[in-house]
């Protein structure tokens, strides 16, 4: 009688600790994700300049605040950053010419690492005023559109030549 | 018992303890430090050492000395941070990350470590040494050619030029002080990161509630005699995995712990020396290789670290030079532990000879005898 008990048991007992098991390795994984999205830190760009097109232009002296961390002061050319962890978040804009105020909520991309918030476009209302940010892509876009005319160049710093310069010297 | 022989006794037992406490009070005044700031230096040191200190405990339990493989259990702790760092989880949702990232490797390697071991009774503490030097090779091809070429590193800055590998050192400014910091109580102008010792009581506690479990209790059996514990139908060679493994699962936390306090990583070096700080402070605490208890851990990092504090400022101000002091630090830390084996041995071999002794005394006669202590058999490498 005994022995039948066990030999029934016995299975079921294995097949409980395999279920025990798995649901511990499951909690396991679902507490590690929380942690990436509750934990990840995003930096946040936060500007104050002209649009290129002139679609938009800087504001004239503004206080911001993303969620809770202290405020800042941004005037026209103005740009900063602000350390934030999770996802959703808040921004909070105070423009000092009519003391108006406007709040936002904005999602950060889990990979995401940097975006960029144009304030001055956000206040606009144009879309979209929050964009990821890449450094590569910022250093690409300054190649492809050269150094500005009555600048320093590369070479008066004492850099390399830019490429093709050789070729370009009239021969002896 | 004479009193003379009691003094003697309580003394050979507590020599270590009583050298250390009388070359930091000496210290103490030359140094020129405040007893304010020495103290909130201890608090600081007591956070962020003592985790690491009571991993030691269960391995003594089990009777198998000092776990210089707790580096082991280090080791995973910085694979974890390195991760952490990595996905740029920060706060103390990045300890917890790193936590749970280390602890299967954790897991891992303390199973290893215990099977080593069981293949090496009598000799742990000098097979687990070494076997840290094995995995600390492992570790370095890991971090210096795995992480980055195979495993792919997304935050570039903490890669090497070349491409993979990680750099020397890594800034943990994204963990730093972050479970310190959660509730800092600030009492008669000290500075008590609450959580951290909150944790470290839990621990604490556990390990009271763990000797008192029937696991507890063979470990306690282990410990005593390999051979009634097996006699007794406890599985002597899991028990002893199980200790090793625990204890480097808490090295592991401990070294999290450890790390987020000081805010960066050596990566390459930064587990080299935890063993040896964990097992000196534990020894300082008047431990011996086959006994501890809680308080020889807060005793031991107390009075070590104090040590540690002053020891610099000391050296400076006696010997014109703070690497005089430096010296003076790993000279203590080694010296404590060569001290402690050698007292060890001395009462052990003295326990024997009394032993020995006592028996003529009771046969009244020659003992007829191999002429070996008895307690040798049991003794440590």
């Amino acid at each position: 009688m005994n022995d039948t008990i066990t030999a029934k048991s016995a299975p079921q007992s294995k097949t409980r600790r395999r279920l025990v098991q798995g649901g511990l390795l499951v909690v396991y994984i679902l507490i590690m994700v929380l942690m990436i999205f509750t934990g990840r830190r995003h930096t946040i760009l936060i500007d104050n300049k002209d649009a290129a097109d002139g679609s938009y232009s800087a504001i004239n002296g503004m206080e911001v605040a993303i969620d809770k961390q202290e405020s800042a002061e941004y005037y026209p050319g103005d740009r900063d950053r602000a350390l934030v962890q999770g996802q959703r978040h808040t921004i909070q804009v105070t423009i000092f010419d009519g003391n108006t105020s406007i709040e936002k909520t904005f999602t950060v991309p889990l990979w995401s690492d940097m975006m960029i918030i144009s304030v001055p476009k956000m206040a606009a209302g144009l879309e979209p005023w929050i964009e990821p940010f890449t450094m590569a892509e910022q250093i690409e876009e300054a190649q492809e559109s050269g150094p500005p005319a009555g600048e320093m160049s590369f070479q008066s710093l004492g850099g390399p030549a830019p490429e093709g310069t050789e070729e370009a010297q009239p021969s002896p | 018992m004479s009193a003379q022989k009691k003094l003697s006794t309580m003394f050979s037992r507590y020599a270590v303890v009583i050298i250390f406490v009388i070359i930091t009070v000496a210290a103490i005044p030359p140094s020129g430090l405040s007893v304010t700031y020495i103290l909130q230096e201890i608090i600081t040191r007591l956070g962020r050492n003592s985790f690491l200190v009571l991993a030691l405990l269960l391995p003594i339990y089990a009777g198998m000395g000092l776990n210089f493989g707790m580096t082991l259990g280090a080791m995973a702790g910085q694979i974890g941070l390195i991760f952490a760092v990595n996905y740029g989880i920060a706060n103390w949702q990045g300890l917890v990350f790193a936590l749970l990232v280390g602890l299967p490797v954790a897991v891992l390697l303390g199973w290893i470590c215990g099977l080593v071991m069981n293949r090496a009774k009598g000799r742990e503490m000098v097979t687990g040494y070494i076997l840290a030097f094995f995995i600390n090779g492992i570790y370095q091809f890991f971090v210096m050619y795995m992480l980055g070429s195979v495993i792919p590193m997304g935050n570039k800055a903490i890669v090497l030029s070349r491409g993979y590998g990680i750099r020397n050192t890594l800034n943990l400014e994204s963990v730093r002080q972050s479970l310190d910091n959660i509730v800092m109580l600030r009492v008669a102008g000290f500075s008590i990161p609450l959580v951290t010792f909150i944790i470290i009581a839990l621990l604490c506690i556990f390990v009271m509630w763990f000797k008192k479990t029937k696991l507890g209790q063979d470990m306690r059996a282990v410990g005593q005699d390999m051979a009634v514990a097996e006699s007794a139908g406890i599985p002597v060679e899991k028990t002893r995995i199980v200790a090793i493994i625990i204890s480097t699962v808490l090295a592991c936390a401990g070294q999290i712990i450890f790390l987020q306090n000081m805010g960066n990583l050596a990566t390459y070096n930064a587990h080299d020396q935890t063993g040896f700080f964990a097992v000196a402070a534990i020894l300082v605490g008047g431990a011996s290789v086959t006994n501890a208890s809680i308080a020889n851990v807060f005793v031991g990092v107390m009075l070590l670290h104090a040590m540690f504090v002053v020891s610099p400022l000391a050296g400076q101000k006696l010997f014109g030079s703070a690497m005089i002091g430096e010296y003076f630090r790993q000279f203590i830390g080694y010296g404590v532990i060569a001290l402690s084996l050698v007292l060890y041995a001395w009462r052990t071999r003295k326990a024997a000879a009394e032993a020995r002794l006592s028996l003529r005394g009771a046969r009244s006669g020659p003992a007829k005898g191999n002429g070996k202590p008895a307690a040798e058999n049991g003794g440590q490498a």
